[in-house]
C-alpha cells in the first residue's frame, strides 16, 4: 500500500525515534473554561468568553457588523475599518474585529456616530475604487457593492482638482487562474493572509503606504499554491476574479446546485453553477467537516474539463478497426453478446477513478450474475491479513476535521499537499494554531510547513510500498499505530489512518471489489469491461490479443481509446450518484447539468446491459439501487455521515504473520505542482489545467 | 356549521340535465350508440377513410367503453348529449376525414414502457 | 398568296424539313421522347455544358428561343442548367448570345457555373456556426483506408 496512507501517531511517551520534543506533553486535558464576561450589544446582553472580539460577540445576538477585512478563518487584521462601532465612554469608534470584549462593554452597532464613521469609511473607500461595476466580473456577489447600498452616499465628493486621474494600480499577471485588476483593491489583505496562513505560500504582501500602497507579489510570479483558487472568493471586491470564468455569467442568471466533488478523495462540498445547460463555475459549498469553505485548484478549476473530450454517443469498432458512433441499441447488444459468451473465469470488470456507488454495485451484480467474481479497481491496496474484510483499515478513522485536533502527525509515503489538498490545509492549520509536529516518510516534499523527515527508506516504518510488500507496510503501520493507541489518554481517538487516493475507492472496497488488477491480468481476460478505468493500469498489452474490452465512462482517454465498444456515461455534475469519501462518509451529487448527447446514468447503462444478457437486475429506479446499495452496507446511503470504526486489534492480529523484513523506498506520484494538476480525465481534458502545468513549467524556469 | 353545510351538499337535490334515473340514462346511451353503429358505413364511405367498417365498429366500442365506468347521470348525460354533437357533425359533413381519423390516434406512438424501451426509446 | 400556301403543302415542306434537320426518323423520334417537341431552327450558339441554343422566328414570339440539353444530360435536365450567361438571351432579357456580346464581363475571380445540386451529394447544407457546448472526443482512427 502506502503509497496511499497518511498515517497518525501521537502520543509517544517513549522518545521514539520520530518524536522532536520530548518535554512536550501531549493531550493535556484542555484548561477549565474561564468564566464569561457579559457584554451589551445595542444594549442586548450577551455573555461571551474573554478574548472574543466585538464582531463576534455582536454575531452572537444576530447583529451583522459590516467588514471588509476581517474574516473568521484567517488572522484579524482591522486594516479596512468597516466595522467601526461606538463603545460608550470611547472617545473614538473601535473596530470591532479586532477589540476584545470588556466587562459591562456597551456597544452600539446603529448609533449616529457609528453610521457616520462607516460612511466615512465608504466614502474613502469609494473615492479610490473604480465605478466599473458593469464590467466587473464580481458584480452581483461583491461586498463593496452591497455595502454601499447601506452606507454609501448618493454623490460623490471626489473632485479632481489637479486632474491626477483616479487612483490607478497597475494588474498582475499572478498565474492562468486568477485575474487581478489592482485597480479595485480595497487593501484588505485578505489575499495576503489567506496565502501565508492557509495556502502556507508567502508570496503576496503589501508594498508602498498611503495612496501608494499595493498588493502584489513583490516581483512577478505566479502564486504557487493548489489552494490559489479560494483568494478569488476571499476578495470581497472585483480585484481578485476568476480567468477562466471572467465576463462568462451573472450571479443572477444562473442556478446553483449543491453537489460533491469527486476530482480528490476527500469529496469536498461544491456549488456547480451552471447557465443553459452548461457548467460555469464550482464554488466551494461550507463543510466544518470536511472542505470548511476551501476548494482546491484542481476542483474548482477543472470543470471546463467536462466540456472537451467528451463521449456524446455509443461507439463501435467497425470491421477496420476504426471507433465509429453507433445507436445504443447496437452497442448494447454488442456489449451484452461479448459478455454473455464469455466464459465467467475470463471476465473482468475494473473500475475507475470516478465511479459512483450505484454504478459500482450494479456492475459487480452483473458480474457476480455471470459467474464471475473478478470486479476490481484501479488503485492498489494490501489485500492481505485483514485486506478490506475490516474498514477500519481502509479509511480515514479520524475523521477529517479531527485532525486539527492531533499533536502529532506521522505521514507515511502519501504527499497529502496535492493527494489531498484541503486535508493539507487541516495539518497545517493545526501545525500553524497548535503547534503539532509532522513528519514524514517518504521522499522530500514541500508540504508548506516544516516537517521532520524520517527518510525515505520503507524500513524506516518497517514497512514498504506495492506489492507483497505492501501488505507488509499496512502490517508495520496497524502495529504501530495500535501500540500508539494503547498508550493514549483519550480512547475514542483512532490513530491508524488511510487516506485513498479516489474517490470512488472506498465505495469500491466497501461494495467488496477487490483492489488493483494485477492478480486478474495475469489470467488473461477475454472480456474486460471498463467503469471509467483510465489511468493505464490496464492497457492492451496486458491483455490477450483477441480480448474484447467495453468502456463505459464521460471521457475519451485511455480507456475509451483501447475498446471495442464505447458506452458513454455521464460525469459527476450530470448525475445524482453516491460518492465515498476518504474518511467513508456517503455523499450525493446532484443533478446540474443534462449528460451531453446520448450519454446515460452509468447505472442506468448497466441496468440495459443486464437486461439483454438476460440476468436482468432488479432495479428499476435509482431509490431502489440505494435499497440495494443499504443491504450491502447502510453507511453508503447515510449521506453525511460518518460511521465509527473499530476492529483496530482484529486487524492487527490478522496483520501480525504479515510483518516480514521489508527493503526498498517509498515514494509518491505527485511529487510537485505540475503534477498535481492532471490527474484524473478530467482535469486532462481541462484547458485551464493545461495552462497551470504550463505557467508552473514556466515559473520554475524563471529567477524568482 | 361546517357539518351542516357538508349535509346540505351532500343531500342536495341537482337538477337533472336529461335523465332523471339511471334507467333512463341507460337507454340514451344505447340509443346513441346504435345510432352512431348505424352511421359508420355511411361515414366509411363518404370520409373515405382507410377503415373496414368493422375497425370503425371495434373503435365504436372502444370509445364508448372508456367511459363504461361513470356513474354519474348527469355526466352520462352530458357524455351522451356530446356524443350527439359528434354524431351530428360527422352525419353532416361538417367533420372532415381528419376529424374522423383522429379517432383513431394514427400519429400518436406509445410510451416507451419497461425499463429497456425507456433507455433505447427516451432520453434518460 | 401562292398556291403551295394555299394548298398547305408548305406546312408539309416544314414537317419534312424538321425531321431532317432532327437527323431523320429515329433522331425524331429520339428528340420528341426526350423534348416532348420537335422544331426547326437555326443554331445560335452551344455553351460549355453542349446545350445547344436554337432560334426560329417562324414561332411564337416566346417558343422561338429554346434550347437542347446536352445528351449527357440524359433525361435529367432541367432549367437550372442553362448557364448564367446564356439565361439572358434566353429569357428575351438581349438580344445577343454570350459569344457575341462583346460588352459582356469576364473577371477572372468570376465562379464556375453550377447547376442547382439539391437533393444530390452536392447539395448545400445549412450548419451552425455558434460553438457546441460540449466538445465531443473523436477517437484516433487506427487504419486511414
Amino acid at each position: 500500500m502506502l503509497r496511499q496512507p497518511l498515517c497518525r501517531a501521537l502520543a509517544l511517551s517513549s522518545p521514539a525515534r520520530a518524536v522532536p520534543l520530548a518535554s512536550r506533553s501531549y493531550s493535556n486535558p484542555v484548561p477549565a473554561e474561564p468564566e464569561k464576561v457579559e457584554v451589551f450589544i445595542n444594549d442586548k446582553p450577551v455573555y461571551v468568553a474573554p478574548g472574543t472580539t466585538v464582531l463576534q460577540a455582536a454575531a452572537q445576538v444576530g447583529v451583522e457588523i459590516p467588514r471588509f477585512c476581517y474574516h473568521e478563518r484567517l488572522a484579524v487584521a482591522g486594516n479596512c475599518r468597516m466595522c467601526l462601532v461606538e463603545v460608550e465612554r470611547s472617545p473614538k469608534p473601535v473596530a470591532a474585529c479586532a477589540m476584545p470584549v470588556m466587562k459591562g462593554m456597551r456597544v452600539k452597532t446603529d448609533s449616529d456616530l457609528t453610521r457616520k464613521a462607516r460612511e466615512g469609511v465608504m466614502e474613502f473607500l469609494l473615492v479610490n475604487h473604480p465605478l466599473d461595476c458593469p464590467i466587473c466580473d464580481q458584480g452581483g456577489e461583491c461586498d463593496l457593492q452591497d455595502q454601499s447600498m447601506a452606507f454609501g452616499s448618493d454623490r460623490s465628493r471626489f473632485t479632481d482638482v489637479h486632474f491626477s486621474g483616479k487612483r490607478a494600480v497597475e494588474d498582475k499577471d499572478i498565474g492562468p487562474l486568477i485575474k487581478t485588476i489592482m485597480t479595485r483593491c480595497i487593501h484588505c489583505t485578505r489575499c495576503i493572509r489567506f496565502a501565508s496562513e492557509v495556502a502556507g505560500v508567502d508570496d503576496f504582501g503589501t508594498t508602498g503606504r498611503g495612496t501608494d500602497m499595493q498588493v502584489g507579489t513583490y516581483v512577478e510570479k505566479m502564486l504557487l499554491s493548489e489552494l490559489s483558487g479560494n483568494v478569488i472568493d476571499l476578495c470581497p471586491v472585483g480585484a481578485l476574479t476568476s480567468k477562466p470564468y471572467s465576463f462568462a455569467a451573472r450571479p443572477w442568471e444562473t442556478r446553483r446546485i449543491d453537489s460533491v466533488d469527486v476530482l480528490d478523495p476527500l469529496g469536498s462540498n461544491i456549488v456547480v453553477t451552471t447557465r443553459t445547460n452548461e457548467v460555469l463555475r464550482i464554488l466551494p459549498r461550507t463543510n466544518e467537516e470536511i472542505n470548511e469553505e476551501w476548494l482546491s485548484d484542481k476542483s474548482r478549476f477543472a470543470c471546463d474539463g467536462l466540456k472537451r473530450q467528451r463521449l456524446v454517443t455509443p461507439m463501435m469498432t467497425d470491421s477496420r478497426g476504426n471507433l465509429m458512433p453507433v445507436d445504443w441499441e447496437d452497442a448494447i447488444v454488442a456489449a451484452a453478446r461479448a459478455l454473455r459468451d464469455c466464459p465467467p473465469n475470463k471476465l473482468l470488470a475494473v473500475a475507475g477513478d470516478m465511479a459512483d456507488a450505484e454504478s459500482l454495485v450494479a456492475l459487480k451484480d452483473l458480474v457476480n450474475r455471470l459467474g464471475s467474481e473478478n470486479t476490481c479497481t484501479e488503485q492498489y491496496f494490501p489485500l492481505d491479513g485483514a485486506g478490506i474484510d475490516l474498514r477500519s483499515s481502509y479509511l480515514c478513522n479520524t475523521k477529517i476535521a479531527n485532525v486539527e485536533d492531533a499533536d502529532f502527525v506521522l505521514l507515511i509515503g502519501t504527499n497529502v499537499r496535492f493527494e489531498a489538498p484541503l486535508l493539507n490545509a487541516r495539518i497545517r492549520k493545526a501545525y500553524v494554531h497548535k503547534d503539532t509536529d509532522v513528519a514524514l516518510i517518504g521522499p522530500k516534499v514541500d508540504l508548506t510547513y516544516d516537517y521532520m523527515h524520517v527518510g525515505d527508506s520503507a524500513s524506516v516504518v518497517k514497512i514498504s510500498p506495492r506489492g507483497p510488500e505492501g501488505s507488509a507496510l499496512l502490517a508495520y503501520t496497524q502495529e504501530l499505530a495500535c501500540k500508539l493507541q494503547d498508550k493514549l489518554q483519550d480512547k475514542e481517538w483512532k490513530v491508524l489512518n488511510v487516506l485513498q487516493r479516489t474517490a470512488s475507492q472506498v465505495a469500491a472496497l466497501d461494495l467488496g471489489y477487490q483492489p488493483g488488477v494485477g492478480k486478474a491480468l495475469q489470467d488473461g481476460p477475454k472480456v474486460v469491461y471498463l467503469l471509467g478505468a483510465d489511468s493505464g493500469v490496464v492497457s492492451r498489452d496486458q491483455l490477450p490479443k483477441d480480448a474484447f474490452v467495453i468502456y463505459q465512462g464521460h471521457h475519451g482517454d485511455a480507456g475509451a481509446a483501447m475498446a471495442d465498444v464505447v458506452l458513454p456515461g455521464a460525469a459527476y455534475t450530470e448525475k445524482r450518484a453516491t460518492f465515498v469519501n476518504a474518511e467513508g462518509r456517503a455523499q450525493q451529487t446532484l443533478v446540474a447539468v443534462a449528460p451531453p448527447g446520448m450519454a446515460r446514468e452509468d447505472w442506468k447503462i448497466i441496468r440495459a446491459l443486464s437486461e439483454v444478457i438476460g440476468e436482468r437486475l432488479p432495479y428499476d429506479n435509482l431509490d431502489e439501487v440505494r435499497d440495494r446499495l443499504s443491504e450491502i452496507s447502510p453507511a453508503l446511503v447515510a449521506y453525511g455521515d460518518v460511521q465509527e470504526n473499530n476492529y483496530f486489534a482484529q486487524a492487527r492480529a490478522l496483520a501480525q504473520s504479515l510483518q516480514k523484513p521489508v527493503s526498498g523506498k517509498l515514494d509518491v506520484q505527485l511529487k510537485h505542482l505540475e503534477d498535481f494538476f492532471m490527474t484524473d480525465t478530467i482535469s486532462r481534458a481541462s484547458p485551464t489545467m493545461a495552462k497551470c502545468i504550463q505557467a508552473v513549467l514556466k515559473q520554475k524556469d524563471s529567477p524568482y | 356549521m361546517a357539518a351542516k353545510q357538508a349535509i346540505q351538499v351532500g343531500t342536495k337535490i341537482v337538477k337533472p340535465v336529461l335523465s332523471t334515473n339511471h334507467a333512463e340514462a341507460r337507454l340514451r346511451v344505447l340509443s346513441l350508440y346504435k345510432a352512431w353503429y348505424r352511421q359508420i358505413p355511411y361515414i366509411v364511405k363518404e370520409f373515405d377513410i382507410p377503415k373496414s367498417e368493422n375497425q370503425c365498429r371495434e373503435k365504436l366500442k372502444e370509445l364508448f367503453m372508456t367511459n363504461k365506468d361513470v356513474t354519474d347521470i348527469r355526466v352520462i348525460d352530458l357524455l351522451v348529449i356530446k356524443g350527439q354533437m359528434e354524431l351530428q357533425e360527422s352525419v353532416n359533413m361538417w367533420k372532415q376525414k381528419g376529424h374522423i381519423m383522429a379517432y383513431f390516434k394514427p400519429t400518436e406512438e406509445p410510451k416507451p414502457k419497461g425499463f429497456l424501451s425507456k433507455f433505447f426509446n427516451s432520453n434518460e | 398568296m401562292s398556291i403551295v400556301k394555299i394548298l398547305g403543302l408548305d406546312k408539309v415542306a416544314s414537317f419534312f424539313n424538321i425531321i431532317r434537320q432532327n437527323g431523320g426518323i429515329r433522331g425524331s423520334l429520339y428528340k420528341l421522347y426526350r423534348q416532348d417537341e420537335l422544331k426547326d431552327g437555326t443554331l445560335v450558339g452551344e455553351d460549355k455544358f453542349g446545350n445547344k441554343y436554337f432560334e426560329n422566328p417562324r414561332y411564337f414570339y416566346g417558343r422561338n428561343r429554346w434550347v437542347e440539353y446536352s445528351d449527357n444530360y440524359n433525361m435529367n435536365y432541367d432549367g437550372s442548367q442553362v448557364p448564367a450567361e446564356w439565361f439572358g438571351w434566353l429569357h428575351y432579357k438581349s438580344d445577343l448570345p454570350p459569344h457575341k456580346d462583346p460588352a459582356r464581363p469576364n473577371y477572372p475571380w468570376m465562379a464556375e457555373f453550377t447547376e442547382n445540386l439539391s437533393g444530390t451529394t452536392g447539395q448545400y447544407t445549412p450548419y451552425t456556426t455558434t460553438r457546441p457546448k460540449v466538445e465531443p472526443w473523436v477517437p484516433e482512427r487506427k487504419s486511414t483506408v
